[in-house]
């Protein structure tokens, strides 16, 4: 609940009760049924079992009418989380012939209420289907967002309408103006590499070097910032870190003035890239020694908390090298001792 | 309801505690949250597990046809914690309708590869591959998914950091991680499925989670319940060893209220079930004394998992 308690213990007391009333007279209450022995006894307040006894009793009946579509308001109220008693609201929606634009105004403001909730972001999906209306969609995701630029439901919801109703316009530029506010906004970054994917893709070498150079910019704003390494990594691994055209100088350049422990990973990254396509730009034993510094350089300066890791990293470079010289197989990975199948299935 | 039982549940086994609960209660009240078959087995596409009583049905722990209701349907993840916590408490699962959970479980199933909680609808993600796979695996029976497009949906929803989002496009979440890689090692299906260079930047982008416990993404606080949900993907993709474990420990203890007991999210914050059973299984994964080890792909403690494979035994057979 939102309001203070005193007011919260009046209104508890003001109360009129489902089962008091006249015009509910007909129906009898349905009490939950635990069985003679129930283990698990929440102590409902008299108000939520007056309510939900009620609501029981609706449903038993199937009753379709206003008053069985108020009472799921007071329902929601008391517990928004209860996807029964939505999927009623939905049902009673249709069958009322409710007004659905009503629904928008009644379900933004449950939103703004509890916006980590899921039943009311599948529950605006399906009045916006029905109204087959994303116009207010990208507006009312925005507020969400300014709140919590990071609310996982919003994103989530902002991509559905985007993706459904083919709303790309001015994603990009919405993408910015929040990496503005905050360049280390990780769902910023996803939503940057979503609407690029989606349109123009990034397989045009301009698209894909003005990607390069942006973020390359935001790292040198803000150096220790994983989401834009992140991106810069995945926007390039595919074609192969160590060929593309002076990504390694670029990289090299900032190490002095932008060092992070994320671009001493990306250069172990990028030397392993050319180990592993055998590059013939980079001299293999050189490559495979600066590789193997960095790594050292990573667990024992740079990124401390992960020196096992960064140990075990040299180690699979090691022996990808001593591997290949020795022309034996290639190391397959030993069998992960959880993705056996005879531990698991049959 | 049948959710926070699971959280207490395990949580109680992973202490070493279970001697404190009435086992036998317990399981009735569980098998009175089935959706069990009508006569006519005209619900069979709803069967499971329902997550309360609260719709109104009349108690009846399984013995029996299940009364019809037009609004009465199992939910993915109830079905998936109500096995689990049978199996916790040494049940046999005898009274489980195999056939009609199997059933609800593929009425649930999207063209996309994901599942529906409930089959009135819902919303669909990785949560729910999650809770399907740990059914199918519990019963021993694959038919419940078509797991194919499980996979492909899995893959579909990595992202180009590759962590794994709850679904196409979407940003990469320690949560839909754990659920993914869980789902595949369950299936035996993990090599397979991602090569050896995939999962060596999954395994990267996971072990960059830890700041001192863990996060969740990138650049957002952490929180002690992905100790868990990171560290058992850790766990399953062997590398868990190479975090710091003092730091996570130490973390995750800070989170502990000292007045009521239990773990939050973060230092100061109210505890609740599902941070504190978290809590508990981060600390396991670490060996910590005095716990129970957990299974970090179906997350119940080893004891209660090799029960279950005993179980899957003695059903292998009876068949032949």
């Amino acid at each position: 609940m939102t309001e203070p308690f005193n007011v919260h213990c009046l209104l508890m007391c003001l109360f009129f009760y489902f089962r008091d009333r006249k015009e509910w007279a007909d129906l009898e209450p349905v009490p939950q049924d635990d069985g003679p022995n129930p283990v698990v006894k929440i102590a409902y307040s008299e108000k939520f079992t007056d309510v939900f006894d009620m609501f029981r009793a609706l449903l038993k009946n199937d009753e379709k009418s206003e008053r069985a579509f108020a009472l799921t308001a007071e329902a929601i109220e008391l517990n928004a989380a209860n996807y029964t008693v939505w999927h009623y609201r939905r049902v009673l929606l249709q069958a009322l012939d409710k007004d659905l634009r009503e629904e928008m105004k009644y379900i933004t403001a449950i939103i703004e209420d509890q916006p980590k909730n899921y039943q009311v972001w599948h529950h605006r999906r399906m009045v916006v289907e029905w109204l087959k209306d994303p116009s207010e969609e990208l507006q009312f995701v925005s507020e969400t967002l300014s709140q919590d630029a990071k609310n996982y439901h919003a994103w989530q919801h902002r991509q559905w309408v985007i993706q459904e109703y083919k709303l790309w316009d001015g994603e990009l530029e919405y993408v910015e103006e929040l990496l503005e506010e905050d360049v280390r906004n990780n769902s910023a970054w996803n939503q940057r590499h979503f609407v690029i994917s989606h349109t123009s893709g990034y397989s045009d070498p301009a698209i894909l070097d003005r990607e390069v150079q942006y973020t390359l910019k935001q790292i040198k704003k803000a150096p220790h910032n994983e989401s834009a390494w992140n991106y810069l990594k995945g926007i390039l691994q595919d074609g192969g870190l160590s060929s593309y055209p002076g990504l390694l100088e670029q990289v090299t350049e900032l190490q002095d003035t932008c060092s992070s422990p994320y671009l001493t990973a990306f250069l172990v990254d990028l030397y392993e890239d050319a180990l592993e396509t055998n590059n013939s730009s980079y001299d293999q034993q050189e490559t495979l020694n600066k590789a193997l510094e960095l790594c050292k350089l990573l667990a024992e300066e740079k990124d401390t908390i992960r020196k096992e890791y960064w140990n075990y990293v040299s180690r699979s470079l090691q022996n990808t090298s001593a591997c290949k010289s020795e022309q034996c197989q290639t190391p397959s990975s030993h069998m992960l001792k959880h993705a056996q199948k005879e531990l698991y299935s049959k | 309801m049948l959710t926070i039982v699971f959280f207490a549940l395990s949580g109680l086994d992973v202490l070493d505690a279970l001697d404190v609960v009435d086992k036998p209660s317990l399981i009735e009240w569980i098998y009175s949250l089935q959706v069990l078959p009508t006569d006519d087995k005209s619900n069979l596409s709803r069967c499971g597990f329902r997550g309360s009583s609260h719709i109104g049905v009349p108690y009846n722990s399984s013995k029996g046809p299940g009364a019809p209701h037009t609004y009465d349907s199992g939910h993915v993840a109830m079905t998936y914690t109500g096995l689990a916590c049978l199996v916790i408490l040494g049940d046999d699962l005898s009274r489980v309708c195999r056939e009609a959970c199997l059933a609800g479980l593929r009425a649930l199933q999207l063209e996309d590869g994901s599942f529906y909680a409930v089959p009135e609808g819902s919303e669909n993600d990785m949560r729910f591959v999650y809770c399907a796979a740990c059914i199918c695996f519990m019963l021993d029976d694959w038919s419940g998914m078509d797991r194919q497009r499980a996979i492909d949906y899995i893959r579909r929803s990595t992202s180009y950091d590759s962590g794994i989002g709850q679904g196409a496009g979407l940003e990469s979440h320690g949560g839909s991680t754990f659920c993914a890689v869980a789902s595949l090692c369950m299936m035996g299906n993990l090599q397979e499925v991602f090569s050896e260079r995939e999962l060596k930047r999954i395994r990267r982008w996971c072990i960059l989670r830890q700041q001192n416990g863990f996060h969740g993404r990138p650049n957002k606080p952490v929180d002690t319940c992905y100790s868990f949900w990171v560290g058992a993907t850790l766990e399953l993709l062997d590398v868990f060893q190479y975090t710091n474990f003092e730091k996570n420990r130490s973390y995750i203890l800070s989170t502990q209220d000292r007045l009521v007991g239990g773990f939050a999210k973060w230092p100061d914050s109210h505890p609740d079930p599902l941070h504190t059973y978290f809590g508990i299984c981060g600390l396991s994964l670490m060996g910590e004394a005095e716990l129970q080890k957990v299974h970090p792909a179906l997350n119940i403690s080893v004891r209660a998992f090799e029960s279950l494979r005993r179980l899957h035994e003695a059903w292998r057979q009876k068949s032949t």
